[in-house]
């Protein structure tokens, strides 16, 4: 019954697809792709299947249309060794010519000048870079000029999924657009309920899902501040923001890592859909998940705002590709990621579901990707506008995300005992790369 | 089965009943420990997507789908069958190759003396103490200037020598008692057939250890595969279910349901391998003519 | 000038061979054996050295360079070494890995030498039970991880659970630091016992039966036929596991990985990095590979030094049923 179900909306969506691009192909359109100089043979990297899939079908059309004789050997890297692979390869000489980077992990390439730049090739492809939010592409600009060395595949926001059911039960109306911390406090109290071991919320996790997105919404960037070369977490307003977590877990609104059984945004999210939280912080990756496997009824709101900067902000995060600065072909390469990033190749992404295309020319595909679901996936987009970026890179992440989640609510170590512990470390990291 | 009726295991009488109940109770509590997460990775190659949250763990699905999830994985992963054939020639080509250097070895370093015999056996063992990830670059780089990467030769070639495998058998060739080696000689045997014909048969419970530790770790090998050898055509099982994680989401279902497939090759292997730690009947035979 | 004579060719060459023969034994039997014997040894060797030999070769000159895997090495002599020498979180990951090594190996090796005894003998169901001891070194990583998490989760948790008696529910076991190496060296023994049972069986199978049999004609009881048959007759195998386990546990790595990569990847303030962790996080994380193959070396040493160690004291209690050992 599902799978006859979901034949028919693949089959609207295609015909939706199809109606779309008869439309597009009259207009201007956002990105357009160019015909390549020459044609040559490129070595590309994903770590996902799925995306190597869209991906491929998007260059079979790009070697037919735009680079007749170009042939790309497209290779797919298992996601949890990913960096090591790359960095095994590097090492050997073989850095691939064009390859997936996420932006805690470009610092690396680019400040080791291992990239190439794009911004020439996008003004001669006449690409307005101010299409990507600047959260999604900020933190792919490097050099003095603050030039574009990666081209954003997709972006994700976080978004509140809340369990209606635990919502029902607690007597309690659905969080709207508007609401507040306070209103986000209240409702996390009114839910949570210890005698059926159900909490209120789990929000804090790391890095893109959690407590940074409540620091951004103070107005300070979270963990490290612009130019990378001071860490903010010490700073009054990210106190605040890790307090005002911290008090909801201290009363028992918020579980623990190890009651959750890890500080992974996955660990948070796991123990929403097995019905143990009624709310959890988590980005639009999720919704196949929760569409295939919640068991109770759902929906998604925007993040409550800040009291007293009224905003809600988001972390955004957007995987980019870039080329390899010793690539033979950079014109192919670069020829190559302006076509993926274009309004056609973007399609590919945006026809696929899943994760969200970065050109705004094919946004609608994707939310009609999902057919005809009541949830609200208008929330992601509107998350994208005020929406920050990731500004640690690899050190940093791996070390911090979780260390300072597991102090502060797992271990009980007060918020300002933590950061001071995080900042040391991350101003040391920081005075290194400098 | 006739060997294990002629030949007793060796050392004890038979237990006395309260005894074998004793055991059988230590055997379990050690067994449940042993098996629960190879009974999680059963089950929850089972589950359907909606029962794989649950806390807590949920150990039997309520809604079984297995072959949903058997079909699932193969569309996921349509060269799945070639993974597994992949890992079964790395398999396969190590143990021959292993068997071969290594028993040689291993009867040179037991049996002859011959100038540098002590530091060549410590070179070798030397290089079991140096950890993987410490040479995975340099040995990607000796690769890739072989022109090997991303061949069955990578996989094969450099997994056929074994500092390991050396050890565990010159400890067995070292228990055998050297008089039988010794009559084949005076017999004018050569060192080749001395090993063949009667070293070899002598050692066949350490044989069977070899053959079930060389193996399995063949089969499971995970990181030199993945930098020798990782293109559809090369790629081996446990990289093929690794490709199943991915970075934001999980179908953990039909990663056990693939890790389950990739199992049960190593179970049928040692099922048929255990009965080969029972004294053998040739063995039993030559012991009696001391 | 003078007039250099060439010496006599033949004579040299003559004096050569003489020296290699020497070199190879004085008899002519004694040099075929020694040509037998480095034949035989030669495909594994040879293999051996080119095959890991020189990776591990290069990785010792990377430990007296600075590396990040992208810009060309810069030789800095034996600044790594004087950085590791200094470097508290050195001492710390080698403090980490005692603590297992001492936890993992003696539990490790008595608990797989116990089942191996008990597989041993004519039970109904033994092959079944061997296989079952033997399904955590063919189970998936990623399964086993998963199932200890659980096991060691406060409240929802088997150990947790089993503890509530002592009041030990709700430990945090894997984000305490004080608690964090015990699920690990768990894990360890877990894992490493099917390994060492097949090893241990094997052993058991080289144990002639006569001896059992003439101490029983001796009055010798169960305990004295374990004691003074079995053990001695064993010791080869388990010196050998116990030297494979100490090195096996200076390497550990994948139970500190897989068991802290959903909370604080290493513990917190690195309370359970171990020396392999350590290296990992310093050369494929940090990308700091000199100092990353500074760490291997020096990791190399000590194990070196424990098996130097291990080798000589092994002559007081290992017996070998012929000559031989090294």
């Amino acid at each position: 019954m599902r799978h006859a179900k979901r034949c028919s909306w693949l089959l609207v969506v295609l015909l939706f697809a199809l109606v779309v691009s008869v439309a597009y192909a009259q207009d201007v359109p956002v990105i357009g792709a160019q015909n390549c100089a020459e044609p040559g043979n490129l070595t590309m990297w994903v770590w996902d299947e799925n995306w190597a899939r869209v991906i491929g079908s998007a260059i079979d059309v790009w070697s037919e249309k735009y680079c007749p004789g170009a042939t790309v050997d497209l290779q797919v890297q298992p996601w949890q060794q990913y960096w090591d692979l790359l960095k095994t390869n590097v090492a050997g000489g073989n850095m691939p010519d064009v390859f997936n980077v996420s932006q805690d992990r470009f610092f690396f390439y680019a400040s080791n000048d291992a990239l190439l730049d794009l911004q020439t090739y996008f003004d001669e492809a006449g690409v307005d870079t101010s299409v990507w939010g600047s959260g999604m592409i900020d933190p792919y600009r490097w050099g003095d000029n603050g030039d574009l060395y990666a081209a954003p595949v997709n972006w994700d926001t976080i978004v509140i999924f809340y369990n209606k059911d635990i919502f029902d039960a607690a007597g309690i109306s659905y969080p709207s657009e508007k609401w507040d911390w306070y209103g986000f406090a209240a409702a996390a109290a009114a839910l949570t309920n210890a005698e059926q071991d159900i909490y209120g919320a789990a929000v804090y996790s790391e890095y893109q899902s959690g407590y940074p997105n409540w620091i951004a919404s103070t107005g300070i960037p979270p963990i490290v501040g612009p130019g990378r070369t001071q860490c903010t977490l010490t700073e009054t307003s990210s106190l605040d923001a890790l307090n005002f977590l911290k008090d909801l877990y201290d009363n028992g609104y918020m579980p623990s890592v190890s009651i959750m059984g890890g500080a992974s945004a996955d660990d948070a999210f796991n123990f929403w859909l097995a019905g143990k939280l009624a709310m959890v912080s988590a980005g639009s990756w999720k919704l196949p998940t929760a569409l295939e496997e919640a068991t109770f009824n759902w929906d998604v709101v925007r993040l409550p705002r800040n009291p007293e900067t009224g905003r809600t902000r988001s972390i955004v995060h957007s995987v980019g590709y870039v080329a390899s600065a010793n690539t033979p072909n950079p014109d192919l390469a670069a020829n190559l990621i302006v076509y993926l990033s274009s309004d056609e190749g973007q399609r590919f992404f945006a026809e696929a579901g899943g994760v969200a295309p970065a050109n705004p020319a094919v946004q609608q595909i994707w939310v009609d990707s999902f057919g005809d679901t009541e949830v609200n996936i208008q929330a992601f987009i509107d998350a994208t506008e005020d929406s920050q970026g990731v500004t640690v890179f690899d050190e940093i992440w791996d070390k911090i995300n979780t260390e300072l989640v597991v102090n502060v609510f797992d271990l009980g170590v007060s918020v300002e005992q933590a950061a001071q512990d995080a900042c040391d470390f991350i101003n040391t990291q920081l005075s290194a790369v400098r | 089965m006739k060997a294990q009726q002629l030949a007793q295991p060796s050392g004890y009488a038979d237990l006395s009943r309260p005894l074998k109940l004793l055991t059988y109770a230590m055997l379990l509590v050690g067994a449940f420990s042993m098996a629960l997460p190879f009974v999680w990775m059963v089950s929850t190659a089972c589950k359907p997507p909606a029962e794989l949250n649950t806390f807590p763990i949920q150990w039997f699905p309520q809604q079984p789908m297995c072959m949903e999830n058997l079909t699932e994985l193969y569309d996921q992963s349509p060269n799945f069958n070639r993974y597994l054939l992949n890992s079964a020639i790395m398999t396969l080509g190590r143990t021959v190759g292993q068997f071969i250097t290594c028993s040689l070895a291993a009867y040179g370093f037991a049996r002859f003396r011959f100038p540098g015999r002590g530091v060549l056996f410590a070179l070798c063992l030397g290089l079991l103490m140096v950890p993987f990830q410490a040479i995975l670059i340099p040995e990607y780089m000796l690769l890739n200037r072989l022109g090997w990467l991303n061949t069955l030769t990578a996989l094969i070639v450099p997994g056929s020598f074994s500092a390991f495998a050396l050890f565990l058998l010159r400890q067995a060739f070292l228990q055998i008692p050297i008089e039988f080696e010794e009559s084949a000689e005076l017999e004018g045997a050569n060192p080749l057939q001395v090993l063949w014909y009667v070293t070899l048969p002598l050692s066949v419970p350490a044989l069977a250890a070899f053959a079930v530790i060389t193996i399995q770790a063949a089969w499971n090998d995970f990181l030199f595969p993945l930098v020798a050898a990782n293109t559809p055509e090369t790629r081996v099982a446990t990289i093929g279910i690794s490709l199943l994680q991915g970075e934001r989401n999980t179908p953990w279902n039909i990663l056990m349901m693939g890790s389950f497939l990739a199992t049960l090759p190593m179970l049928l292997m040692f099922v048929v391998l255990q009965r080969y730690f029972i004294e053998g009947v040739s063995l039993s035979g030559l012991r009696t003519m001391r | 000038m003078r007039k250099v004579s060439l010496p006599d060719l033949p004579e040299v060459s003559r004096n050569i061979m003489t020296i290699a023969l020497n070199w190879l034994g004085r008899t002519p039997l004694t040099r075929r054996r020694a040509l037998w014997g480095l034949a035989l040894v030669a495909p594994n060797v040879l293999g051996l050295l080119f095959f890991f030999g020189i990776p591990v070769l290069n990785a010792f000159i990377t430990s007296f360079q600075e590396w990040n895997a992208i810009k060309p090495p810069v030789p800095i002599g034996f600044a790594n070494f004087e950085r590791l020498a200094n470097d508290s979180a050195f001492w710390q990951a080698l403090t980490n890995t005692l603590k297992l090594l001492i936890f993992a190996v003696p539990v490790g090796v008595a608990s797989a030498l116990f089942v191996a005894l008990l597989l041993n003998q004519q039970l109904r169901g033994r092959g079944i039970f061997r296989t079952i001891y033997f399904l955590p070194v063919v189970t998936s990583t990623v399964a086993a991880a998963m199932v200890w998490t659980w096991i060691f989760q406060p409240r929802y948790g088997l150990a947790g659970n089993l503890l509530s008696p002592l009041g030990l529910r709700d430990l945090n076991w894997l984000t305490r630091p004080d608690l964090v190496l015990i699920p690990i060296g768990i894990v360890m023994v877990w894992q490493r016992i099917g390994f060492d049972m097949v090893l241990f069986l094997a052993g058991l199978q080289n144990i002639p039966r006569q001896l059992y049999e003439a101490a029983i004609i001796d009055g010798a009881n169960r305990w004295q036929r374990f004691r003074f048959v079995t053990l001695p007759m064993l010791s080869p195998t388990t010196f050998f596991i116990v030297l494979l386990s100490v090195i096996n546990a200076f390497q550990v790595f994948d139970q500190v990985y897989v068991m802290t990569a959903r909370t604080t990847r290493g513990g917190v303030g690195g309370s359970a990095v171990t020396l392999t962790y350590f290296m990992y996080d310093r050369g494929f994380l940090k990308s700091e590979f000199g100092y990353a193959s500074a760490i291997a070396m020096v990791l190399f040493l000590i194990i070196l030094g424990m098996t130097i160690l291990q080798l000589r004291l092994q002559r007081r209690w290992v017996y070998y049923e012929s000559e031989g050992g090294v």
